[in-house]
Formats: structure tokens, sequence, C-alpha cells
């Protein structure tokens, strides 16, 4: 993979998807040239094509359910396109790597609060999921399994008591972290260089010469 | 109810984008002073939780499924819709951002429609009925689970609306389709939001908002005026009335055919062509909000400078 930066790959992603969503329907060649720009990103990203494969399958059956009763024609177009945005954005998510979402999202020109509540919603996402294996591993050692063990998370009482038991963790977990010295921001910069910042906005111009261009030229 | 990328045109994209983003920024200010940094595991961990609980499908009739939205457990375990809206709104941009669900194209729309409408019709229909319920805590789970239910189904016409002026799909058809399904998976929100306040209720009273009243005046009434409308307005008779009944009896009934002029109203006879029951839905809320701003706007100009 080329050496990019994550502020930057993710912003990247952001504009072509913008630029892909935002075509005149029925726009065939500049979605083909979303088409091939999609392909490239792909290949520059150096995603695993049977894990982008299996992720793109279970979007497809959902993206069809919702466009085929619009039409055949209808349908092609917005489902084309629609995977095309899917294809650049996964890209991108499949080959970031573990913990550093927040980092990528911190390039983003979001305000502090949402930013804040991404980084700790991110964090106690890990907590929850820790709590929901040592739950499941109670649930086994009492021997509560069989066939219809599924419908016991599915509860109220057990929804509610993940919610306690991952509150009083993430309790201890923020005490910890304000006394490390947090204050609602990542200790990390996540700036462009002045290098980033021109390919970023030379991205930018040709994506909207491309989208702005199916809405003047006959279709 | 994500609406994926391409599905929206791009003035509803931009109008529901201006539409969240100014709901989201006055969230900010009122969500701070509301809740402060002292609780920001709550609020982190409301978000990660509804997260996780979105990505659990539960089956709904005719194959297809459907999952929390949590909009109105947001707003009742933290206390404030404002923090609600921050809540499910960073949900949103983790799903659409890092996880392709919900197109960030359309995550204005999606915003508006999960993150405001939702949380907001939650929030207030939940208020309301705990006041006809009685006010005591122990109704809120009663109150909270009906609520959410309907939030579900007011969002998701919300959202058929905003693919309809898209020209995406014909409006009797998605708005028909989306309030259908969203109408089962609204009675799944409403079971899990009770169930789950319930539960909280008993094991951790203190995180729930206590007995106070935290209502105000116009309320109840307002809240009330948009139910009928919105709600019983269903169940209205089709029937004529005495006048109509009478020029139909006597033979003049065809004279109101022969007006010279005829003013075009979308709204004719309380409904919207081609939408059936939910167009009188819809026509009865546009008429009950335009008679209050209406009436609203008659009482400021009105109003005494010293009042």
């Amino acid at each position: 993979m080329l050496k990019i930066s994550l502020p930057l790959r993710l912003q990247l992603s952001l504009i072509i998807v913008i630029g892909a969503a935002f075509l005149k329907h029925y726009a065939w060649y500049n979605l083909l040239v979303y088409g091939a720009i999609a392909l490239l990103w792909m290949g520059i990203s150096r995603v695993s094509i049977r894990k982008l494969g299996g992720l793109l399958g279970a979007e497809v059956i959902f993206l069809s359910l919702v466009a085929l009763p619009l039409g055949w024609e209808k349908a092609s177009f917005l489902m084309v396109r629609s995977l095309i945005c899917l294809i650049i954005m996964n890209s991108f998510l499949l080959t970031l790597p573990p913990h550093s979402f927040g980092i990528a999202l911190k390039g983003l020109p979001l305000p502090i609060p949402l930013k804040e509540n991404l980084l700790l919603a991110g964090q106690y996402l890990e907590i929850l999921l820790s709590e929901v294996t040592r739950m499941q591993r109670s649930a086994q050692l009492r021997g509560l399994n069989g066939v219809g063990g599924w419908l016991r998370y599915a509860s109220a009482a057990m929804i509610g008591a993940l919610y306690l038991r991952t509150l009083e963790r993430a309790e201890r977990v923020y005490g910890a972290m304000v006394t490390r010295g947090y204050n609602g921001q990542l200790p990390i910069d996540s700036t462009l260089t002045a290098k980033e910042r021109f390919t970023l906005i030379a991205v930018g111009i040709v994506v909207t010469c491309i989208t702005l261009s199916s809405y003047t030229m006959p279709i | 109810m994500h609406i994926p990328d391409g599905f929206i045109s791009v003035p509803v994209a931009a109008v529901t984008s201006l539409a969240s983003g100014g709901a989201l920024l006055v969230s900010f200010g009122r969500s701070q002073t509301a809740f402060g940094i002292r609780r920001a595991p709550v609020l982190g961990l409301t978000t990660a939780f509804i997260f996780a609980a979105q990505m659990i499908n539960f089956p709904v009739a005719g194959g297809t499924s459907g999952h929390l939205l949590g909009g109105a457990l947001a707003a009742i375990i933290l206390g404030s819709p404002w923090a609600g809206m921050l809540c499910i709104a960073t949900v949103l941009i983790i799903q659409a951002v890092l996880f392709a669900d919900g197109g960030i194209t359309a995550l204005g729309a999606n915003i508006l429609n999960m993150g405001v409408i939702g949380v907001w019709v939650a929030w207030l229909l939940t208020q309301t009925l705990q006041r006809f319920l009685g006010g005591s805590k122990a109704r809120l789970p009663l109150a909270a689970g009906i609520a959410a239910g309907v939030s579900v189904v007011v969002a998701a016409m919300a959202c058929a609306i905003q693919l309809a002026i898209s020209g995406t799909a014909p409006v009797n058809l998605v708005l028909a389709s989306m309030a259908g399904v969203h109408i089962l998976i609204g009675v799944g929100e409403g079971l899990i939001t009770g169930g789950v306040l319930a539960y909280l209720a008993t094991a951790r009273p203190d995180l729930l908002p206590g007995e106070e009243q935290k209502f105000r005046g116009w309320l109840t009434p307002v809240v009330g005026i948009l139910l009928v409308a919105g709600v019983l307005s269903l169940f209205a008779s089709a029937w004529p009335d005495g006048l109509e009944k009478v020029a139909e009896n006597l033979g003049f009934i065809d004279l109101s055919e022969q007006v010279r002029i005829v003013v075009p109203t979308p709204l004719a006879d309380y409904g919207i062509q081609g939408l059936g029951q939910i167009g009188t839905s819809i026509a009865g809320l546009v008429g009950a909000g335009a008679c209050f701003a209406v009436a609203f706007g008659i009482a400021k100009v009105m109003k005494p400078k010293n009042a």
C-alpha cells in the first residue's frame, strides 16, 4: 500500500464518494469514470478482494431489496452508483489498522463535542464487546446453552444488565483517562502536510468537474 | 431506514444537511450545559451501546428485519433530548464513515430522520404520555415504549418523503411501504425500550429521570393536538357532513363544480391524492402545524409591549 496518512485516506475516500453519489441520474459515462477511480483506489489500498467481495455481497443484497421495486432501469443506475461508493469506502475501511479510526476521524472538520463523543464511543465499544464475551462465558459456565440460547441475549433484562456492567467499567476507564491527563483530545497530531493538502485540493477539483459535467452534458 | 449514497437528490441532501447541522449546533451548547464533562462516560457509553444494539437485527414479517433505533432510549437515559441527538448523530457518523451503513451524502438526511425527528418525537411523546398516565416513575417504561414505537414510524415517514422529493420512488409507493414495515419495527423498538427502562428502573433507578415534573405548559396540548390530527384523523368518518348531505338530497351539490375560479390545494378534502389514509394523517399534521403557527404569530403580534 502507498504511504498515505490515515486522515488523508479518509478525506480522499469521502470526497470521491460525495462526487459519485451526486452524479446526475443515468449519467452512465461519468459513472464509468468513477468506476475506474474506485478500481484504482481499490488497487492503491491493496484491499483483500475476498474480504471486499464478501462485504459487498451482503450490502448488494440489501441495496437490491431497496432499489429493484423502482424498475430495472432506475434500479440498475442507483445500484451501480451505490456500489461504487461502497467499494471506495470499504477499500479504506478494510485496510484501516485496528484501534486507529479515532486518528482518522480526528482529521475530519467536526465540532469538538462530536469528536470527543466519537472517540469515547470507539473506546467504550471495546469494553462493551469484552463484557458481552464475559457474559457469554458466565452463561456457558452456568450451563445456559441450547438451541434457543440466542433468545437470552435478546431479552430486555440482559440488554439492561450489559449496559450497567459496561457503564461501571466505562466510568473507571474514564477516571483513569482523566487522571492521565485526558482533556477530550487524542494526544496525536493529525493535521495534513502542505503536499497532502495540495493532493486533496487537486482530487477535489477533478471530482467536482466530473460530477458537474454530468449536469451539463446531454445524457 | 439508513438511506444509502445516491438515493437522495442534491437539493434534498443539502437542505437536510443544513437542518440537521443547525440542530446539532444547538445541541452542542444545550447538552454541554445539561450534561457537562462529569457525565461524559454516560454519553460515550450510551453512544457505543446504541451503536452495538443497532447491529442486532430482529426478524420482521415479510422477510425483512429491523433493529433498535434507540432515540427514545438515549434521550431518556441521558435525561436530555439534546444529548440524545448528539448520541444518535455520533452513531450515524460512525456507521456511515466506518461501516458504509448509510450514505456519506445522505448523512444529513439520516441524522435528521433518526437523530432529530426520532429523538424529539420520542421525547415529547414520552413526556406527554407520562403525564396522561399519572406522571409516576413506574409508568415511564410504558410511556417511553409507546413513544419509541411511534417515533420509529414518524422517522420512517420522513425518510419516505425525502426519497419521494428526490424522485427516487413514487410517494404513494414508498410512504405506504416504509410506514407498513416500520409499524412492525416500531413494535420491536417499543418492547426493547420499555423492557430496558423497566430493568434499569429496578436495578439503577438513579440513572433515570426522577418523579419531578419537567413538563412545560404548552407541551401536553400541542402534542395532544398533533396526536389527534395525525393519528385519530385516520378514523374520521368518510360520510358527507350535514350541508353536503342536504345539498345531495336537494340536488344542488353540482353547483360547487360550476365555480369560475378554482384554487388548487394539495390538501383538498383533508388528504393527499394517491396516499389514502396516510395522506389524511399528513394533512392533519400539516393543518394542525399551520394553525399553531398562525395562532402563535398572531399572539406575538398582538402581545402588549410591556407583557
